[in-house]
């Protein structure tokens, strides 16, 4: 039992300190970020590292070897080395070089050559310069050290531990991105708002608002304040779920997102369903049969079908199906489930035709690797070779496509909400924008980019676990 | 030579074979287009104009099916199309007259052996212009034109007349190589006719300079080559005439068009059906429905263009550079843009139309800023590879700086994705125009804008359809045609990804 336990803080302290070594070595942020974290513990150690440095193993094994290289008589034949080097180069490059110089050249190249000679002599003999980095390495593998510093530590172990296996560090380094890029989202899009020559108070106020109940508006509303102050309360509000009431109707807003927020996700995903189910199985079959013409006809719709202005679909389904044929109600009405086949069939239209053109584009690109006539050659049917070799490989880069076209859907979709009618978040932010209601605009927008940028880092994050080319390339830049 | 016997692959290889499928095809779907239309269902009555159409394009259908019939029978007795099959063309040609530019083109690229790009520009500078002057005719059932018309479309009679000469001389004298010296002249004159936006008499008047002055051989090479293959793609050639057919209509509409009609208010003829005076109807203020498109057509061009321009050249800087430098600065300028990339584009528009208000110009800066981020990274991807190469290693030896570099050496080497990016997206601008223009947010309301227009006309759905039915499909054009193009264009500069 202490054994185990004993190996298993020796596995940990080494891995501690390769850990250690390459996160210095990675760059200059990364090591700086560490010495914060370990701050408590770099203060005793260095305190630690003066005291130790008068009884220096490391000078002493360097002054003895210097000594001997020289009493070996080695730098003559070196400077003579060097001195016909320099003479040979001065005469190639038509320089007259005075004897001064010359000496001074060579004395310079001999004095290099020894230093580099007696480091690497006292290095092959065990011993390493004598640097605090070194030394800090060193404590590193010891387990005392390891264990009494653990508590005041604690932070640069958490980091160094996070850092020891590629795909925690992966998932790591892509939160950390994620919540850099949401904080992003927020700032940029408060600031754009900010910055507006628009003003609120009087589009609510009317005209003949006297001055005294525009300043009291602003006050009510915070609007009177620093810039960086608004920009704290809003994303302290954005991440508390408290942005306040709109500064038209003085409903809560992030209630009143959370009522719509459901229905555009819910008529995205159908969507998203819907396009996955067609598009792929298309997109396959095209590609199986390069330039035949069944592939003409279906890319040619897709083009159509990514071509078409949704909003015009949206009127001519209208149109045609509920005005004319009177399959479908014109507008959404959330306890009838046949009012959401338009809007479902019209958002996932571009979608659809996205994903087969690149459906296609990945199939044909992996139905001519190297693998795939091995596995014809073998003798396999050729719908075991597509079913088991092709799709699964060219479903990778499909996959990253949806997600990022999934963001671009969420955003379109205020066109189709205005058209069909439905109040989902998308039709929000378009009634809200024409005040402009700057916390309702802003939690909206805000929301939707979050709710995309976590989509794209699941899908990053499962690609991790399920593509073994990733995984490998990770183990290997580590 | 070898030669091919393999009758199959002969007609593979066939262009006049295959695009034979092509018009007969197109000009099915059509007739039966007519065909339905001919019919009105509410009125239960025949439409005789439009069933004479149907007539002329199902003869046309025939007609090519024959055609094809022909062109398989001499390939496999001659190997080669016949003369007698080739003059079964000129008859084609005649069917632009009805508009069906499908079967006109395919019969001008019939009548001759000589498949020169100069040869089909001057084909399609003709169409375009005798289109133009198509389209401007139909002023004529106004009550009154403009004054400039006149004069307008004798210029550009002179100019189809010009036009369909060129489409003979080239023929006869332009080779693949090279052109007679005294071509050098009319090249330059050639070059004029761009200011009525016909851009097919501009590339016909650059390929005849070029091949005229025999000056470098290789350059006349790489134009013939890049050419040729963007033109084999029959779709993209029709994508490419449409484009430059809006754009030089939207260039010359001022002279030949009254903007009176688009938009003054005539409550005598509120809401009319489509009738010659008024080819498209008019709305509900009694505005000519066919002028505000064609005015319209400005609107969405200068604004899918700029939309396109801005974030190609400032994302393609920032791309640039971040490939470049790599390392830093790569992280730093990518981490800031995926700040942006994180917001759907049409969110970002509506966020900065709510804040600035909306008009063209902020519509232009919305949709630009959005889209700076794609073309950075598209510009990234393709320098980091570049900026490997030897010759960029061997500019670094010489002492070029760091800005000569990129600007000389990266950026010309790197330019063909972001082509074919830029005009894959401007479709994507014209449609996130008119889709913002119809919630209100993008062009001002009183602007003949395709989206304004549909806005008004999505009112009237259940009356007046047609209102609604136009100018959509006029986006859809326009944005396929940029698709189709920008297809072959990929296809053409960049064959690996097909």
């Amino acid at each position: 039992m202490t054994r185990s336990i004993n190996t298993q803080t020796k596995n940990t302290s080494t891995l501690l300190d390769s850990t250690y070594q390459r996160l210095t070595n990675r760059g200059r942020i990364d090591g700086i970020l560490l010495f914060i974290l370990g701050l408590p513990v770099h203060i005793v150690t260095f305190l630690l590292f003066f005291l130790r440095k008068s009884q220096n193993q490391y000078a002493d094994a360097y002054k003895k070897s210097e000594e001997e290289l020289i009493s070996s008589g080695i730098l003559d034949t070196w400077r003579k080395q060097f001195l016909e080097q320099e003479q040979t180069k001065a005469s190639f490059f038509h320089e007259s070089l005075t004897a001064d110089q010359l000496n001074r050249n060579v004395d310079l190249l001999v004095q290099g050559k020894l230093q580099k000679e007696v480091e690497i002599r006292v290095h092959s003999s065990g011993l390493e310069k004598y640097t605090y980095h070194n030394y800090f390495k060193q404590l590193l593998k010891k387990r005392n050290f390891v264990m009494v510093s653990a508590i005041p530590g604690i932070l640069m172990y958490a980091l160094l531990l996070l850092y020891s296996n590629p795909f925690v560090q992966f998932i790591f380094e892509r939160v950390l991105q994620t919540i850099f890029v949401i904080l992003g989202v927020a700032t940029l899009v408060f600031t754009i708002l900010y910055i507006s020559p628009l003003d609120p108070a009087r589009n609510i106020l009317g005209i003949e608002a006297t001055p005294e109940q525009i300043e009291n508006f602003n006050r009510l509303y915070g609007l009177d304040q620093p810039y960086l102050t608004q920009l704290w309360n809003s994303l302290s509000g954005l991440f508390t779920f408290d942005l306040g009431t709109s500064f038209a109707g003085k409903e809560d807003i992030v209630a009143s997102i959370a009522n719509k927020f459901p229905v555009t996700l819910n008529i995205a995903l159908l969507s998203l369903l819907m396009a996955i189910i067609i598009a792929i199985p298309v997109g396959i079959i095209s590609a199986i049969r390069p330039n035949s013409f069944m592939d003409y006809t279906f890319m040619i719709v897709a083009l159509i079908g990514l071509s078409i202005p949704s909003f015009w679909q949206g009127l001519i389904f209208i149109l045609t199906f509920s005005l004319e044929l009177n399959w479908f109600p014109a507008t959404y009405n959330p306890q009838n489930w046949l009012s959401l086949v338009l809007p479902i069939v019209v958002l996932g239209t571009s979608l659809c035709a996205s994903i087969a053109r690149m459906t296609r584009s990945s199939m044909l690109e992996v139905i001519n690797e190297d693998y795939i006539i091995t596995a014809k050659a073998k003798g396999l049917n050729e719908r075991k070779v597509i079913s088991k070799h092709a799709i699964r490989n060219a479903m990778i880069p499909i996959i990253t496509v949806i997600g990022l076209l999934f963001g671009g859907m969420l955003g379109g979709a205020s066109v189709t909400e205005k058209v069909f009618n439905i109040s989902g978040i998308g039709s929000y932010i378009v009634d809200k924008q024409f005040i402009p209601d700057i916390p309702a605009i802003l939690g909206g927008v805000v929301y939707i980019a979050i709710t995309i940028s976590i989509v794209n880092l699941i899908i990053d994050i499962t690609y991790a676990f399920f593509d073994p080319r990733i995984r490998s390339k990770m183990k290997k830049e580590g | 030579m070898k030669v091919i016997s393999n009758l199959k692959l002969l007609m593979k290889i066939t262009k006049e074979y295959g695009n034979a499928h092509f018009t007969l095809s197109f000009s099915a779907i059509f007739s039966l287009l007519f065909l339905l239309y001919s019919y009105n269902f509410n009125t239960q009555s025949i439409r005789p104009i439009v069933l004479a159409f149907f007539i002329i394009y199902l003869l046309t259908t025939v007609y090519a099916w024959f055609i094809s019939k022909s062109i398989k029978k001499d390939l496999a007795t001659n190997r080669e199309i016949r003369g007698r099959t080739r003059m079964l063309g000129y008859p084609l040609i005649l069917t632009v007259l009805v508009g069906n530019v499908f079967a006109s083109s395919y019969g001008i690229s019939l009548v001759s052996k000589n498949k020169t790009p100069e040869y089909t520009f001057a084909a399609y500078a003709l169409l375009t212009q005798l289109f133009i002057i198509g389209i401007s005719g139909f002023n004529l059932f106004k009550p009154y034109v403009i004054d400039t018309f006149l004069p307008a479309i004798s210029a550009f009679v002179l100019l189809a007349v010009i036009f369909g000469l060129m489409v003979i001389l080239v023929a006869k004298y332009v080779t693949s190589t090279s052109a007679p010296k005294w071509m050098f002249p009319i090249g330059i004159v050639l070059l004029l006719p761009v200011l009525t936006g016909n851009l097919f008499s501009l590339l016909l008047g650059y390929g005849l300079i070029k091949k005229a002055r025999q000056k470098d051989a290789s350059s006349i090479e790489k134009w013939q080559k890049i050419w040729s293959k963007i033109l084999r793609n029959s779709m993209a050639v029709f994508g490419m005439f449409f484009i430059i057919f809006m754009f030089s209509l939207s260039v010359v509409s001022p002279w030949t068009f009254d903007y009176d009609f688009a938009t003054q208010n005539n409550y005598s003829a509120i809401l009319q059906t489509p009738t010659l005076e008024y080819p498209l109807g008019t709305d509900d203020f009694g505005r000519d429905l066919f002028s505000r498109i064609v005015f319209g057509a400005q609107i969405s061009l200068i604004v899918g263009f700029f939309s396109t321009i801005i974030p190609a050249v400032v994302g393609g800087s920032l791309g640039a550079i971040s490939g470049y430098y790599g390392k830093k600065t790569d992280n730093i300028i990518m981490r800031l843009l995926d700040i942006l990339y994180a917001i759907p584009g049409i969110l970002l528009a509506i966020a900065i139309i709510a804040a600035f208000g909306a008009n063209t110009v902020n519509l232009i800066i919305a949709l630009s800023v959005g889209s700076i981020p794609t073309y950075a990274r598209t510009m990234r991807a393709t320098v980091m590879q570049i900026s490997n190469y030897e010759f960029v290693e061997s500019a670094r030896a010489l002492g070029a700086s760091d800005s000569s570099i990129i600007f000389k050496h990266i950026v010309p080497n790197s330019m063909a994705p972001m082509i074919v990016k830029a005009t894959l997206t401007i479709g994507s601008a014209v449609i996130s125009t008119s889709s913002l223009s119809f919630l209100g947010l993008g062009v001002e309301p009183h602007i003949p804008e395709w989206g304004n227009i549909l806005k008004i006309g999505s009112t009237y759905l259940e009356t007046h359809s047609f209102l609604a039915i136009f100018p959509g499909l006029c986006i859809m054009l326009l944005v396929l045609s940029f698709n189709f193009f920008g297809d072959g264009l990929r296809d053409a500069l960049d064959p690996k990804t097909n």
